[in-house]
């Protein structure tokens, strides 16, 4: 199963339906361990639906997810299981605000890892160090700016240390200022050769960071290349003329 | 007989009456809260016929007065069954069925005001459904509901009032026979409204205090 040969994530004929609305329309993808891989595309075309089907938080329609080898079902009795190693990441945070800083760091590896809390927290506060918010601990979230509820959250999910964390537009809903903060957390992740699906519109980011790009479009991969290939020498007249309407804005 | 002379003698009646209220207010929400938790869980169930009971029991005691509920539980019921029971047992199984049915929804209506993305997040860091309920969502569906299910006690604290009518002594019960002896309306119903008045004010000062001190809007 944990093959080192076998990817890290295999998606396969994955559709996804709201409704009569055909959101996905059959993807195919493989992520390899240790790959950071950034998802581009138009607002509407799927790519946010794509990522949280990789964790199940949306049920395939059609199709399979498997991480590591095992299927990503909602009815299945590991499920919990699984998910630990999936970390995630939101736009809006969703830190959990009646808990302080430290709290949401520890109550999942508490619960999920049955974990002494004393442990729990020196895991918790080595990770709020690393992102840069020692001081914050005993904070409750709703005192924190965006981009440290930000970095909160992936410490949060850091906290489980999963093997592959996945980003939906991280920074959308942060000031430009706070923008930085947070995305140089990620790209120190990256360096340190964490698995990542990175949903994103930095497109600067995504070509610094990333050894893949895939451009979604109405529901499917329209293309899917290195960063230098799919920036520089665009081949699907989509992707064209999407990335001449981001880059020139 | 003026007025402070009426209210000396008055009074040990009145804080009878008002002590009995206290009783039937606190027993009644406490099945209240019961039974608006359970009747919650059943109207948020996938399960169709708990879904059902919970309509049933929201439509009735929205759809009927707490009077008509109290005399048919207290004549009604009790008439066809052949039974008899007190009227404080009768007064409390009116009003925590009245209470808990529009408890519920208030219960219900704070959970779903839980942003779903708690709910994600929980569960995406491996949290079970259960867990999830219980540790993220209920904490922060309780400091939401907090001012509707104070409102919803005042309302029932002064709803006691209408348990008099099937004869137990409460205070408006009291006040009501203090006024057949001395046919001072005008003072003892001042006095009446003054105490009812009293209570909800302490329960409201109580209340705020306890909002305050969840709020999550402020560093604590």
């Amino acid at each position: 199963m944990n093959n080192t040969k076998s990817p890290k994530v295999e998606v396969r004929g994955l559709h996804k339906y709201f409704g009569k609305n055909e959101v996905l329309k059959g993807i195919d993808c493989d992520i390899q361990t240790g790959e950071v891989v950034c998802v581009i595309g138009p607002s509407g075309s799927g790519k946010s639906t794509f990522l949280r089907c990789i964790n199940c938080l949306e049920e395939p329609t059609q199709g399979t997810v498997l991480v590591d080898g095992n299927l990503m079902d909602d009815k299945a009795k590991n499920i919990d299981e699984l998910r630990e190693d999936v970390g995630m990441v939101f736009q809006h945070f969703n830190l959990f605000p009646h808990l302080s800083v430290m709290e949401n760091l520890t109550i999942a590896p508490i619960l999920r890892k049955k974990m002494q809390k004393e442990e729990a927290e020196k895991v918790g506060m080595d990770l709020l160090t690393r992102v840069g918010l020692a001081d914050k601990a005993d904070a409750m979230p709703n005192s924190l700016s965006g981009g440290q509820k930000q970095r909160v959250a992936i410490a949060r999910a850091l906290a489980m240390r999963p093997g592959l964390m996945l980003f939906d537009e991280p920074t959308s809903a942060l000031d430009p200022e706070m923008v930085g903060e947070v995305l140089d957390v990620m790209r120190q992740l990256a360096k340190e050769g964490m698995t990542m699906v990175i949903v994103t519109h930095e497109m600067g980011f995504a070509r610094q960071v990333s050894n893949r790009v895939l451009f979604i479009d109405q529901g499917v991969i329209a293309e899917a290349g290195t960063p230098a290939e799919v920036f520089d020498n665009p081949q699907n007249d989509r992707t064209k003329s999407f990335l001449a309407k981001v880059l020139n804005a | 007989m003026d007025f402070f002379e009426l209210l000396k003698e008055s009074l040990p009646m009145l804080m009878q009456g008002l002590m009995l209220t206290l009783q039937l207010s606190a027993v009644s929400l406490f099945f209240a809260m019961i039974i608006g938790i359970v009747a919650s869980l059943m109207g948020m169930s996938k399960n169709i016929v708990l879904r059902g009971i919970n309509r049933v029991l929201v439509a009735v005691v929205r759809g009927t007065p707490l009077l008509v509920q109290a005399f048919f539980i207290y004549f009604g019921i009790t008439g066809l069954l052949n039974i008899r029971i007190t009227a404080f047992l009768a007064g409390v199984i009116a009003l925590s069925f009245n209470a808990g049915g529009y408890l519920s929804e208030i219960f219900r209506g704070g959970i779903q005001a839980v942003d779903p993305g708690q709910r994600e997040a929980a569960r995406s860091l491996g949290l079970s459904a259960a867990q999830t309920t219980w540790r993220i969502i209920i904490p922060q569906a309780i400091r939401i509901c907090i001012p509707s299910v104070v409102n919803q006690w005042c309302i029932t604290i002064k709803d006691t009032s209408i348990i008099s009518v099937i004869g137990l002594a409460e205070l408006t019960n009291a006040g009501d026979a203090i006024i057949s002896r001395t046919y001072r309306s005008f003072e003892v119903w001042i006095m009446v409204g003054v105490l009812y008045f009293i209570v909800i004010w302490l329960l409201t000062k109580l209340a705020r205090f306890v909002e305050k001190k969840v709020s999550l809007d402020e560093q604590h």
